[in-house]
């Protein structure tokens, strides 16, 4: 049987954690098959414990191409390198991260291999007896979902969702395969080039990979009243997010957006305040595991997700709650 | 006036005629019954006992113990009144009609409907709809206001410029006078001139004159096309200036909004809105309505071109869903932004004829100027109904504020009275308008109203307190 | 500088309902509108034209009521629309799709930059433009919020990513999906509906457009829908009203006791 192979990302040679929850998702998949699991990483100056990694979160292999030219993601180059591989070793199935990179390498790379690939899936397994990979992911705003195969076409490729798996524990007695691969120079595209990088002035953060995402909507009436989801979020590590209606407004920059034509998000705690919860915005929350909804109105349709709300006045709740959280941890010390 | 206190056995009679679940007395439940749109902690008051009857001859029996006992009673629908007109001011008998929300009879032959007066006016269109058929009395669609209240109030709302106010379309009506008497007025009837038409009188009197029990309301045909047009205009008086050559062309749109300067930038910052409304003194939103797509947007197109003749600087048309909406937010988001800069405000019902609205709006800014306050103006243009705010300067205080909003309230109706206009054209007066509606009304005409109230409700227990006071002894 | 702008007409989602029975979208009384990420890349589009003249085409693949999405586009500038219709391309999936598109493309003739919107409300993929660039072989630079430099042989753009902005330089042509920030949608305005009225929306369809017949609509689809399941949309969690000052205090209790009962404090 050909192997189960994930697409580890890094940045400055520091591996993502999605890289580990993808394994976490490979090895179930492999081990249902009797197969290896492969993490393909392409990059450069990732130290050996960095892929050491990789075998004691559940690879039995890893491809490390190591080139500096692959330290940013290109695109071109990439899907080059990638496609190269796939036509080498003939994988059963890969699967890569629904982030930037990954939304962006994947769908490249199945145009160059001819097959088929599956967005932003949640939950995925292998049937028996054809050892189809099995790819379901919410479609119409979470409203459905959706099986999908790739029954005639190899490999059988899916992102993602960041956050939908938790990775393994690692298992410093596993064992694996670091396989060094040299870049062939005639895969190097290099008519795009990174010519620097921006970082926001203010909290750039990545509310797809956060434990805790703190959002606020139009109830929070004005810009100077997320410095109260500001505080809030401070105590749980989170990040802001906001709801479309707070966007528009300017509030919070797009980044910062959740919902169907914004960010999904899957955090461990969601706790939002002043946003009543329209269709596409519960889309963007609905995988979160916890769901805390702050709102003056008992009918919102917030609470019907939510697994803990309080109808009230998000401008008395917080304050006080900030205030309790604070000795919280004071006490907890 | 001195009403006497419901007793415990008063309750208990109550309890008798409606059954013990459709009476309470409980404060918290209460509290919901003591106060309606308008701002609670000036106009609210608890009633002594709420009661949600379920017939109509329950509502007699309880109308008739209120005149045996001198207890008064305050009809109420769905509580979301501008004017106070559903606040229990002298305690009493809080009534309201929210479990009376049935559908009796769809009447196809006669493109009619009987409903009872608890339900929600919203509903009545999702029930007709596959039928191809439409109650245009009140179609708003962000409302959860009940027909009795509609009636109550002869509401009027965006759309009246071509469907009317509720009143046009009330054919029929059961009413529980306020001597506990019940009678039917009206009927499916296109003309009618057997004897005075109460029906009417009925319509819009606040619930003073008695409480709807049922009704039976025109349909029409469902309209499943529309256009909306955004224009632009330098000056209110040339948005306003287009507002009858539009009418005179023949296609009367359904709503004709407009939106003066202030309006749209607070709505527009507010909502983050890119619409380059900084050239624009001000606007006017156009609806135009029909049963088919491809004509509606000609006769959008029509419209459009006569206001780029009118002096409009720019038309932007929305067709579909998204940019309709987008337009309509600005609109809509006009009051909620206002409240984020200061959520103490009056908002004023003010109707003129419509030719006098570009005279109004330099006297709302002199208003503004003299008191230190901002008075945006938007409202419905095709029938001179403007809600002009008042919105307090948040750097005033409270005692201030209370000091010249009555000030400027006058000067306000003044100049409203001045064109030709009156103090509200479809909020109503209930206690909020009271006392300015007794310094702005001919007393002659005030005394016929005063004569009227004294016939039907002789023990002055009906809504009592509600559009003016009367002195009985 | 000639742009073409791929767009899709997609059911205005808050509207949406699912037949139970089917596991099928209600189509019925759903209005459909521009994909809303589209309009980012219209208006943009548009802008470039503005400043250094040239054209802009939109095409759609969909069936003959998507010309009114082509039309509202032309209303709002656009110089032109290109309608890729055909029953053969029914049931495409990601993949099927970018290539028909691509080979339109191939036929509308000389471009300069191709933009899409990030992904489309309905599928949410954000596969097809992408995919396009893959088929076309020209350069890629996803989630772009920004140009900040654009001339004939060459454009430089941010790129949004999850912990910046990426700058990117290539040469042209290239395409770019586009994110909500690059631009601000302008509302058509009624000279663009007068003009959207008149102007001719050409269909193609897959003879027209030279197809590899085993490449389009369900057939050429590698991917295949096995099974639509209703996921459990309520969680019917605890609510707490926080009236008053004491209601507020004990609803914090509770909240409290339900962050440490999860460990999440």
């Amino acid at each position: 049987m050909s192997y189960v192979w994930t697409i580890a990302e890094q940045s400055k040679g520091k591996l993502r954690e999605v890289s580990f929850e993808l394994l976490s998702r490979g090895r179930k998949l492999a081990d249902k098959m009797d197969t290896k699991l492969c993490s393909v990483l392409m990059g450069s100056n990732v130290s050996d414990e960095a892929l050491q990694e990789l075998i004691h979160r559940g690879a039995d292999e890893v491809y490390f191409i190591d080139d500096p030219r692959l330290e940013n993601f290109i695109v071109e180059t990439h899907s080059n390198v990638l496609s190269d591989l796939i036509k080498q070793y003939q994988p059963h199935s890969i699967l890569a991260a629904a982030t930037s990179s990954g939304r962006t390498l994947m769908p490249y790379v199945a145009i160059q291999v001819s097959t088929g690939l599956t967005a932003d899936c949640t939950e995925l397994d292998i049937e028996d007896g054809t050892f189809h990979l099995l790819q379901t992911r919410p479609a119409i705003g979470g409203n459905i979902m959706a099986t999908i195969k790739t029954p005639n076409h190899s490999p059988q490729m899916a992102t993602v969702r960041p956050k939908s798996s938790r990775p393994l524990a690692a298992d410093t007695s596993r064992e694996g395969k670091i396989v060094r691969l040299e870049l062939k120079d005639e895969l190097v595209d290099d008519r795009v080039k990174m010519v620097g990088f921006r970082k926001d002035v203010e909290e750039f953060v990545n509310i797809e990979e956060a434990e805790v995402v703190v959002a606020g909507g139009k109830g929070m009436k004005k810009v100077e009243n997320f410095a109260l989801l500001r505080d809030l979020a401070k105590h749980f590590d989170g990040v802001l997010g906001a709801s479309r209606d707070a966007v528009d407004r300017g509030w919070l920059p797009y980044p910062h957006q959740i919902g169907l034509s914004g960010k999904t998000v899957s955090p461990k705690l969601y706790i939002c305040a002043g946003i009543s919860g329209s269709i596409q915005h519960l889309a963007g929350i609905k995988t979160s595991e916890f769901i805390v909804a702050i709102n003056q109105d008992q009918d919102a349709n917030i609470f019907q997700l939510a697994d803990f709300g309080i109808v009230g006045n998000l401008f008395e709740v917080i304050p006080k709650l900030n205030e309790r959280l604070e000795a919280y941890k004071k006490e907890g010390k | 006036m001195r009403y006497n206190p419901v007793t415990a056995e008063i309750v208990e009679e109550l309890r008798g005629i409606v059954g013990a679940k459709n009476v309470f007395v409980d404060e918290e439940k209460m509290e919901a019954y003591s106060h309606d749109e308008t701002n609670a902690e000036e106009y609210g008051h608890m009633p002594e006992v709420v009661v949600t009857p379920t017939t109509v001859e329950e509502i007699s029996k309880i109308v008739k113990l209120a005149n045996r006992e001198l207890i008064p009673i305050t009809p109420r629908g769905a509580g979301s009144g501008l004017s106070g007109g559903a606040i229990p001011i002298f305690g009493g008998v809080l009534l309201s009609v929210e479990k009376m929300n049935k559908v009796l009879d769809i009447d196809y032959g006669n493109m009619m409907l009987t409903a009872e007066t608890g339900i929600v006016t919203n509903e009545i269109n999702s029930l007709i709809k596959e039928k191809g058929l439409f109650y245009a009395g009140y179609p708003m669609s962000l409302e959860t206001c009940y027909l009795g209240g509609n009636i109550a109030e002869n509401a009027g709302g965006g759309r009246a410029v071509k469907y009317g106010v509720t009143g046009r379309y009330i054919m029929a009506m059961e009413l529980v006078t306020p001597k506990g008497e019940i009678v039917n007025l009206g009927g499916k009837l296109s003309k009618d001139v057997t004897g005075y038409d109460l029906k009417q009188l009925v319509i819009g009197s606040e619930g003073t004159l008695g409480i709807v029990t049922k009704a039976t309301i025109k349909l029409t045909g469902l309209p499943t096309a529309k256009s909306n047009l955004l224009v632009l205009y330098k000056t209110p008086k040339d948005a306003i200036d287009t507002v009858p050559v539009i009418m005179a062309k023949g296609t009367i749109p359904t709503s004709m909004e407009f939106m003066d300067k202030l309006s749209v930038k607070t709505a527009c910052e507010y909502l983050n809105e890119s619409l380059p409304y900084q050239d624009a003194g001000a606007m006017l939103l156009l609806e135009i309505d029909g049963t088919n797509q491809e004509q509606v947007e000609l006769d959008a197109e029509a419209i459009g071109d006569l206001c780029m003749d009118n002096g409009a600087i720019e038309v932007y048309v929305a067709d579909n869903y998204t940019t309709q909406e987008r337009i309509w937010s600005v609109r809509r988001n006009i009051a909620e932004a206002f409240k984020v800069v200061s959520p103490i405000q009056s908002l004023e019902d003010i109707v003129v004829p419509i030719s006098a609205i570009p005279d109004i709006i330099p006297e709302l800014d002199r208003i503004s100027e003299k008191y230190d306050i901002k008075i945006p103006c938007y409202g419905h243009a095709g029938d001179g109904n403007l809600h002009a705010t008042l919105v307090k300067n948040p750097d005033h205080t409270m005692d201030h504020w209370h000091e010249i909003e009555p000030l400027a309230l006058r000067e306000l109706y003044e100049v409203t009275k001045n064109l030709g206009g009156k103090i509200s054209g479809e909020h109503g007066i209930g206690i909020k308008r009271k006392k300015y509606m007794l310094e702005n009304m001919d007393p002659a005409e005030l005394d016929l109203m005063k004569a009227i109230k004294v016939a039907w409700d002789p023990n002055y227990i009906m809504n009592p307190g509600k559009i003016f006071d009367l002195e009985l002894e | 500088m000639n742009i073409i702008i791929p767009i899709k007409q997609v059911p205005e989602t808050s509207n949406v309902k699912m037949d139970k029975e089917t596991g099928t979208m209600i189509r019925e009384g759903v209005v459909s509108v521009i994909n809303p990420l589209d309009l980012y890349a219209i208006e943009a589009g548009i802008q470039l034209k503005e400043q250094f003249g040239g054209k802009v085409t939109v095409c759609t693949m969909g069936p003959q009521t998507a010309t009114k999405a082509l039309k509202e586009a032309i209303a709002m500038g656009c110089d032109e629309g290109i309608l890729i219709s055909d029953r053969k391309f029914a049931g495409a999936d990601t993949w099927a799709t970018s290539y028909t598109l691509s080979q339109a493309i191939k036929t509308i003739g000389e471009y300069d930059l191709i933009l899409a919107g990030e992904r489309a409300t309905d599928g949410d993929t954000g596969q097809v433009g992408p995919g396009i660039a893959a088929w076309l072989g020209i350069p890629l630079a996803t989630y772009v919020s920004k140009i900040d430099e654009i001339n004939n042989e060459a454009i430089t753009v941010e790129r949004l990513v999850e912990d910046g902005y990426q700058i990117l330089e290539m040469p042209l042509p290239a395409l770019l999906t586009v994110v909500k920030e690059i631009s601000n949608p302008r509302l058509p305005t009624l000279r663009g509906k007068k003009k959207a009225r008149v102007t001719e929306v050409p269909s193609l369809s897959a003879a027209d457009l030279n197809m590899e017949e085993s490449y389009i609509g369900l057939k050429g689809s590698p991917t295949k829908v096995v099974k639509i399941g209703y996921p459990k949309v309520t969680r019917g969690g605890k609510l707490v009203k926080a009236l008053g000052e004491e209601g507020v205090n004990e609803a914090i209790d509770e909240l409290m006791k339900f962050l440490e009962d999860k460990e999440l404090i």
